[in-house]
């Protein structure tokens, strides 16, 4: 039988004295697109950040690839996470930040490689992303992806600030990247929900 | 090596932004020049009170850039790209201590220069004043890094760093001045510069282990 790449069991995770996630459980097969729906402040960045690690739920437990969240080392360069918006060294250009990040990731990748995919996202080459538009933030964070290559994504707000261009280059990441592994993303837009996704899960607010 | 990347790339980004250089070297200048004022004009007075001021001095500039080498992530919001990195993250550590410590032994080595021009250090002895200053800049550099890091995602972080760190270093500052004034100092018996050198050692080697085995944990939100 195969594993599911991530399995939410009964987590609980609250700020302060507010409760945000609430005995929320999912699991994601592999292949899958799964995006979480509802309104601002239900948990779905929350859950997002659960699933990568990054906190700690009080309650429950996340398995990633079939462990444990909390034993997984090398498998956390697994994981490709696109925040919203996303995070990258304002002071450094496109390509010092993909290049950069991959070589801490310890997946150095080709000066070549880097200029491909900035290319492929129609970036332009050395200019330092305090001068990027949001859009243009998302379109690096799409070559990002493309060069790690995660077996799962996380996406939160993808396709803000996207054009159409953007768009098209986006579903085109999700699918490439579900195929290899998972996908699980946050959004208000049910329309491009219903485009990408294989499986719609609507969160609602913690009581 | 990734820890080096790290190092090279905070080097990098400070060089471009200059904030945290340009605040250090700020502070340096006008405590100095106030310390001058204050201790001068005699020969003597300055003499004996330089190395308190260049450790003193040297200190307070490296907290600023200990919050600096973390702030660096804050500002940008890549910490969690840094965490998300395969592996243990002990690295993580390493690579801002790096960065601290290549920081401090530039400014360290500057300061050095003109703290003798003012406070009429002989810059005679400049191999035995280079090894105190690799010794307390190391010793400093281990323990500003693991608490910068630990405070790197509380509002209060510039305050509590000092709170934390100070009452931790004073070993390292005390035995600094104290070596600093032995080698400085003429008639002063070299191997009681040597057991502060020894000290040193000691604080460099113990708490670079702790800190390098409890980073881990403690960076985890």
């Amino acid at each position: 039988m195969v594993e599911p790449v991530v399995e939410v069991r009964r987590v609980w995770k609250r700020f302060g004295r507010q409760w945000v996630l609430r005995d929320v459980q999912l699991a994601v097969e592999p292949g899958e697109i799964v995006a979480l729906l509802g309104p601002n402040g239900v948990g779905k960045t929350t859950l997002l950040r659960v699933i990568a690690t990054l906190i700690r739920p009080q309650r429950g437990e996340v398995r990633l690839f079939g462990k444990p969240a909390k034993a997984i080392e090398q498998e956390r360069g697994w994981i490709g996470l696109v925040a919203n918006p996303p995070a990258f060294y304002r002071h450094l250009s496109g390509e010092e930040n993909l290049s950069q990040s991959l070589a801490l990731s310890s997946k150095p990748v080709a000066a070549a490689e880097v200029a491909t995919a900035m290319e492929r996202v129609g970036l332009p080459a050395g200019r330092p992303v305090a001068a990027y538009s949001s859009g243009m933030r998302k379109r690096l964070a799409l070559a990002r992806t493309m060069l790690q290559k995660p077996r799962l994504l996380l996406l939160d707000e993808p396709e803000t600030a996207l054009d159409s261009g953007g768009r098209e280059e986006l579903v085109e990441v999700i699918k490439s990247a579900a195929s290899g592994g998972a996908v699980v993303l946050a959004t208000h837009d049910h329309g491009f929900a219903g485009e990408i996704a294989s499986r719609l899960v609507e969160m609602e607010a913690a009581r | 090596m990734r820890a080096w990347v790290l190092a090279l790339r905070d080097l990098r980004l400070e060089m471009r932004g200059r904030a945290g250089l340009l605040s250090a070297f700020s502070f340096i200048a006008v405590v100095l020049f106030i310390m001058g004022i204050a201790f001068g004009p005699e020969e003597a007075n300055l003499r004996r009170a330089g190395p308190g001021v260049l450790w003193v001095a040297l200190a307070f500039a490296g907290s600023m850039l200990a919050s600096r080498a973390w702030a660096i992530e804050v500002e940008n919001e890549t910490l969690d790209e840094l965490l998300l990195t395969p592996g243990s993250r002990e690295w993580i550590y390493v690579g801002k201590l790096l960065f601290l410590w290549l920081l401090m032994l530039v400014m360290g080595a500057f300061l050095l220069v003109l703290v003798a021009a003012w406070f009429y250090l002989p810059l005679s002895s400049w191999p035995q004043l280079f090894v105190t200053l690799v010794l307390g800049a190391t010793g400093y550099t281990v323990v500003a890094a693991f608490y910068a890091g630990l405070t790197v995602r509380l509002r209060a972080r510039d305050v509590l760093l000092y709170l934390l760190v100070f009452p931790l270093i004073l070993p390292v500052v005390l035995a600094a001045v104290k070596a600093t004034l032995g080698i400085v100092d003429p008639v002063a018996d070299f191997a009681e510069v040597v057991s502060w050198w020894k000290l040193l050692g000691v604080f460099d080697v113990v708490y670079a282990t702790l800190c390098v085995l409890l980073f881990p944990a403690v960076i985890e939100g």
